[in-house]
């Protein structure tokens, strides 16, 4: 799940890259709207925290942009961060496009529960956990498990784990991967992907789960049946 | 109404309508009082003269009455005198009787019509007083638009309405500031929330995370006070203040000039200062120094080393000046006219965070209009600025 987060703020954007790259996030920051457009126009965001107030474009003509032109078709999920709490600018902001709303200062549990909320709609599921075949993944308490015995793994390994289990069955491309798990500061070149995959698989194994993460020679990974349970 | 302390309502509402029945029983009873002493004397005046008529020229006596009688016998006189002194009583007991019962029915009758007249009188004042009362402490929509004539009781109305109307004008705008005070405030609030949070949160922070955080939590604490700082300065500025004495503002100047030398000279900015020999004003000098330290420190900030910043005071016939000139990037001509609005700060991503709380200028704007002068603002983008403050000149006798 890849984030980007905009604000005029350098030390509050700096805090929650930190925040949301420790719960297994992907995130990228932007300091004004023009660098938000130009980071959203390439890289197909799944979340955008956008605050409202911005010198310059301002986050309402952000919004409307991203809902105006979205990257591979998808727009993504807008949270409005702002200090402005009156109805009025409510309205305003859901009606440029914004999922949902958030008033300074907020707490990062919240914020965190909230980004969770979003994402989930996307693949149109109702609770933190997701399950597929013996593995078990709970968003919320940042919690993985095979078979009932738990996985520990690092946030990086967590959100792979989280974006094949939000597509079981489907094959999803190392640049995919890239796009959506790693953030801008990672190199496409590198062997990232397929080192993290190669860790993934093997605590997978480790617990009885292997073979879970098939590679589809020439197109990526897929999420497939467990060998083990059949 | 719901929310009103209904225990002490009852009470505090006979206080109030005592006064208002009280004025039109009183006027009621004055318009009695007149209208029957009036009507009392004219009848007492029309009695007095009629039985004065009646007791001094008997009819009988009357030379016009002899002859036409022509019987000259003392008897037949004396006889039809008793007669007539009889009837002269007796027609003056009538209009007594009569007299009275008028009097009586006008008494009551003046006491009616005194009561409804000082009813259609006290009847506005009822209305103002029942608008005054349901307007609440915050609401002030209300209005009393009493209509009519134009009387003094609409002139009282309409002078109530206007006070309304200023009101309700100062407090929204109050009410605005306080808005966008606490959202300024909101701001460096959840930097400093979040980063907290973050750090607190993450059992694998180190110890320089917690540095980091520190420092972060320091710049926006720093950036909090100074904009309460400002806060507090914008809302002592906004009323006007009443203690003023003669000032020579030449040695404001050059004292505030003095006191920005190191700031100036750490910036790598010239600062220098042409100032005539007298500007008398009416002012008061802490204000007056905050100003222009105000436009120093704006003009320091905006320019770059090796450039110049020149202070100017002078004075024509009415008016005394300083001016604040800076080589700085100047202003876009679309924002000049901002640059003096309270939380304004250019679109300057770095601003808030350097501090500044965006009530500089708008406290300059404030402090010159408090003296009864302006604050203006000329600027060529890629020239620099010129910000001056014009104030009355006080002219000694």
């Amino acid at each position: 799940m890849r984030i980007l987060v905009v604000d005029d703020e350098t030390d509050l954007v700096e805090a929650l890259a930190r925040g949301l790259r420790r719960e297994g996030y992907a995130v990228d920051t932007a300091t004004d709207g023009d660098e938000a457009l130009e980071k959203a126009s390439f890289t197909p965001y799944d979340l955008v925290c956008l605050d409202l107030t911005m010198p310059g474009i301002d986050g309402l003509e952000v919004c409307e942009r991203l809902r105006a032109n979205p990257v591979e078709g998808v727009a993504p999920r807008i949270l409005m961060l702002t200090a402005r709490d009156t109805v009025g600018d409510r309205i305003s902001g859901l009606d440029a496009g914004a999922d949902d709303y958030l008033v300074k200062p907020f707490s990062f549990d919240e914020l965190g529960a909230r980004i969770r909320s979003l994402l989930r709609r996307d693949a149109g599921r109702s609770g933190a956990v997701l399950e597929v075949g013996g593995l078990h993944l709970d968003t919320a308490r940042h919690h993985a498990a095979c078979d009932g015995t738990t996985l520990d793994l690092t946030p990086k390994e967590f959100a792979l784990l989280r974006y094949f289990m939000s597509r079981p069955g489907e094959v999803v491309s190392q640049e995919e991967l890239l796009d959506h798990v790693w953030d801008e500061h990672a190199d496409p070149f590198t062997q990232t992907v397929r080192v993290t995959v190669g860790t993934l698989r093997r605590k997978l194994g480790a617990v009885g789960g292997d073979g879970v993460i098939e590679t589809v020679i020439g197109r990526g990974y897929r999420l497939g049946a467990r060998g083990g349970a059949g | 109404m719901s929310t009103g302390p209904a225990g002490v309502r009852p009470s505090r509402l006979r206080h109030i309508r005592l006064p208002a029945a009280g004025i039109r029983f009183r006027l009621a009873v004055l318009h009695s009082i007149l209208l029957f002493g009036v009507a009392a004397l004219a009848v007492g005046a029309i009695y007095q003269n009629v039985s004065r008529v009646l007791d001094d020229e008997p009819m009988s006596r009357h030379s016009a009455f002899t002859e036409l009688v022509d019987t000259p016998q003392d008897n037949a006189g004396g006889g039809l005198q008793v007669f007539e002194e009889a009837v002269n009583r007796r027609a003056l007991r009538q209009l007594r009787i009569y007299s009275v019962v008028a009097l009586a029915v006008l008494f009551f009758a003046s006491l009616a019509i005194g009561w409804y007249a000082a009813g259609l009188v006290v009847h506005p004042i009822g209305r103002i007083t029942a608008v005054a009362r349901r307007i609440q402490g915050t609401d002030l929509s209300r209005r009393i638009s009493l209509g009519g004539p134009p009387d003094e009781f609409r002139e009282l109305a309409d002078t109530f309405d206007d006070m309304l109307d200023r009101l309700d004008a100062a407090f929204e705008m109050q009410r605005h500031f306080i808005q966008e005070a606490s959202h300024e405030l909101r701001n460096p609030l959840a930097v400093l929330r979040t980063n907290l949070d973050v750090v607190m949160h993450d059992p694998q922070s180190e110890p320089e995370d917690f540095r980091a955080a520190g420092e972060v939590a320091l710049r926006a604490t720093s950036r909090m006070s100074s904009l309460v700082d400002d806060l507090l300065l914008y809302a002592h500025h906004e009323r006007p203040d009443v203690h003023r004495d003669p000032i020579d503002l030449a040695s404001v100047v050059a004292e505030t000039v003095a006191d920005f030398a190191a700031a100036a000279e750490s910036a790598g900015v010239e600062l220098r200062a042409e100032v005539a020999e007298r500007l008398p004003v009416v002012g008061d000098p802490v204000a007056l120094r905050r100003g222009l330290a105000n436009l120093l420190s704006n003009s320091i900030r905006v320019s770059d080393p090796e450039s110049s910043v020149l202070v100017t005071a002078g004075h024509d016939d009415e008016k005394v000046w300083i001016s604040v000139r800076d080589e700085g990037p100047g202003i876009d001509p679309d924002d000049v006219d901002h640059v003096f609005q309270r939380f304004w700060r250019g679109d300057l991503p770095s601003a808030r965070e350097h501090g500044r709380s965006g009530l500089g200028l708008a406290i300059v704007r404030q402090i010159a209009e408090g003296h009864g002068g302006q604050a203006t603002v000329r600027s060529t983008v890629g020239v620099g600025s010129t910000f001056t403050i014009w104030l009355p000149r006080y002219v000694d006798r």
